[in-house]
């Protein structure tokens, strides 16, 4: 048991560290809650009390719950997308045994790039006279696809170019942990007769797992606040099928300058991304203690 | 100013020269008017006077005037001065009967046409939408060109100002003479109505929902249609050497006139040195320099007097300013999803504009 001093002391270390934590999350966080009870107009000197008003009218507003539509889809897209097929990769680098290095330093291409690069790139591939565009006619004859100027392709496309960007990141960490099981553990499978697929099943997976939580934890957090790939591919369109909720924050914080009901936005957000870090630290604690 | 040929320095030097003890600084910005905006509103809202004299585009002047960072200008630039103007120009830059900007370059909405195909169908240039969509029906139908009418529906600013000049066409606005959010609705609706009835009766390809300037004038430059809406920039392009257009294409206005573009100098607020400001403003919207500026990167002047084409001038004197208001960033910014969504057919044209002005009476505390 540590002695009531040593633990007074060990709070004086670690103040100055809090005190510095307070002030870069708590402030702002408090700051954008008073914001968001108020219509706040700075650049007009517009500051008025409104309680409650902007979360009444976000909870009725069609394109909030547009935004949130949206992110939701992207979400579950995205990183589902994105952890399959990164485990995929993973197990076949972990089979790969010539060119290994190779394999991986181009793996690691898409996600070194800047998003806004990823953005302009794929904007010339989704370009409607673009390649893919060309390609898909030539493959099905018909006219060439729209692919960001279709409500019903949009987002699907951006969904791609996200899996594209960072799938990677999924399958290193995956390959890192792979890496990390005893070759034993296979032999031990093997001998027992367990094939390929049961194998996978019975140990890659499970001994993955934690790694898996955590890297989903990661990017659903990213994924939740997506925002440059929309921001410059299709500008939150066509008929605000891609707008994120950040986007929809960003146009009312800086494009509109609504600093009030941007900041009521944004705070939903808050509670969104917090929830959703809490739910997965929570089974995070409870694959923890299954173990 | 873009590009190898910016006069600017050299009219910067000029104006030192005339004016002894002055030495003046251009600060290049980023070429997107977000992130021009942005770079604005911090410093001037923390009332820095880091520089004097701005450049803003058209649509941002009432807006600054509102939050009180630019110099009311109407004692300096007085009545006689702004007549050597386009009144349209002027137009945008008044906020309570208050002038607060000089204008220097002018862009417009104009309507380029494939003269060669025209001539083969024994058409003039369309007078209104209706006649162009007609036009450009035949030509596709006779095989000419692969896409009739292209323009800018990408949901961003291109899409409003689109949309805009189907209404002016209708003799209708999204903000009415005084001040009335959309006064004739179902007017306005008809508007939005054709555009989305362009995609679907084949009169513009379905690739116009995901367009902007370039993607469309590069599809327009690649010879695959008979029309496009754009600004002024691109005739130099089509009549370049090696562009598969060239000599082919003409220029008409659009039959509601063509949305005002462009920049105009103001002065900040908080200057230490008004008059010296003023003196600048004065020297680079002068004739001269206007004229060098069109010589040199081909935005155009803000003065009649300067343009030598008639049909150019024909344009230009029917631009029309989009809603004159301090509130125009929240206006386009609500408007510009909803009208997406109607010319993609996601919601009726009615249901969105109603929609839009659900959310702007919010907004805007109306």
């Amino acid at each position: 048991m540590i002695a009531r001093g040593e633990r007074r002391f060990g709070f004086l270390l670690a103040a100055p560290a809090l005190i510095v934590l307070a002030g870069v999350t708590l402030y702002p966080v408090a700051h954008v809650l008073v914001l968001s009870l108020q219509r706040r107009v700075p650049i007009f000197g517009i500051a008025d009390w409104v309680g409650a008003a902007n979360y009444g009218f976000l909870a009725r507003d069609p394109a909030f719950w547009n935004a949130a539509r949206v992110t939701l889809t992207f979400v579950v897209a995205s990183v589902a997308l994105e952890l399959v097929l990164g485990v995929a990769v993973a197990l076949a680098l972990q089979r790969q045994h010539r060119w290994r290095a190779v394999a991986v330093a181009l793996l690691l291409l898409p996600w070194c790039l800047p998003g806004v690069v990823t953005a302009r790139t794929f904007e010339w591939i989704y370009h409607p006279t673009g390649i893919l565009a060309r390609a898909a006619a030539g493959l099905v004859g018909a006219g060439s696809t729209n692919w960001l100027g279709d409500p019903a392709l949009a987002l699907g496309a951006v969904v791609a170019a996200d899996v594209w960007r960072t799938m990677p990141f999924v399958a290193l960490l995956c390959y890192a942990r792979l890496l990390g099981i005893p070759a034993e553990v296979y032999e031990a499978a093997t001998v027992d007769g367990a094939g390929g697929i049961a194998t996978v099943r019975a140990i890659t997976l499970p001994l993955l797992a934690p790694v898996l939580l955590m890297v989903a934890l990661f990017r659903t957090l990213d994924a939740l606040r997506a925002f440059d790939l929309m921001f410059v591919l299709t500008g939150g369109g066509p008929a605000a099928t891609t707008e994120t909720l950040a986007v929809f924050a960003y146009r009312s914080l800086f494009q509109t300058l609504q600093l009030g009901y941007g900041a009521a936005v944004s705070t939903v957000v808050f509670v969104l991304v917090g929830a959703t870090a809490a739910l997965y630290l929570a089974a995070a604690g409870r694959a923890e203690a299954r173990r | 100013m873009p590009g190898e040929r910016d006069p600017l320095p050299a009219l910067l030097r000029e104006f030192e020269r005339l004016h002894p003890g002055i030495t003046v600084q251009s600060e290049p910005l980023p070429w997107t008017a977000d992130v021009q905006h942005q770079f604005f509103v911090i410093n001037l809202e923390g009332r820095s006077s880091g520089f004097d004299v701005l450049m803003l585009d058209i649509i941002w002047v009432p807006e600054f005037a509102r939050a009180g960072w630019i110099l009311d200008l109407s004692d300096r630039f007085d009545a006689a001065a702004r007549a050597e103007h386009f009144p349209s120009t002027i137009d945008a830059a008044r906020l309570d009967q208050r002038v607060w900007a000089v204008p220097w370059v002018m862009n417009v909405g104009l309507l380029y046409y494939r003269r060669d195909l025209l001539e083969r169908h024994g058409f003039a240039p369309p007078k209104s939408y209706e006649e162009l969509a007609r036009q450009a029906l035949v030509v596709r139908g006779a095989g000419d060109v692969r896409d009739g009418f292209l323009w800018q529906g990408k949901q961003y600013e291109g899409l409003v100002v689109n949309v805009l000049e189907s209404m002016w066409a209708l003799g209708t606005d999204v903000l009415g003479p005084d001040g009335a959010l959309l006064p004739d609705a179902a007017r306005a609706a008809n508007a939005l109505a054709e555009r989305r009835r362009f995609i679907t009766a084949g009169v513009s390809p379905a690739l116009v929902t995901a367009a902007d300037e370039e993607v469309s004038r590069r599809e327009f430059g690649a010879g695959r249609a008979a029309f496009l809406r754009n600004w002024p920039y691109g005739l130099a392009l089509f009549d370049a050497p090696g562009s598969p257009v060239r000599g082919r294409v003409d220029i008409a206005p659009l039959p509601g006139g063509g949305a005002l573009g462009g920049a105009h100098l103001a002065i900040n607020a908080a200057t230490p040195h008004p008059a010296a400001a003023w003196d600048l403003v004065r020297f680079l919207t002068r004739p001269e320099a206007q004229r060098r500026i069109a010589d040199a990167v081909g935005l155009h002047p803000t003065r009649p007097a300067l343009f030598e084409s008639p049909a150019l001038l024909a344009i230009f004197r029917g631009a029309r300013a989009r809603p004159v208001t301090p509130w125009y960033q929240t206006l386009s910014a609500t408007l510009q999803p909803e009208l997406s969504a109607a010319i993609t057919g996601v919601k009726p044209p009615a249901r969105a504009l109603d929609d839009a002005r659900h959310r702007l009476h919010y907004l805007l505390a109306r």
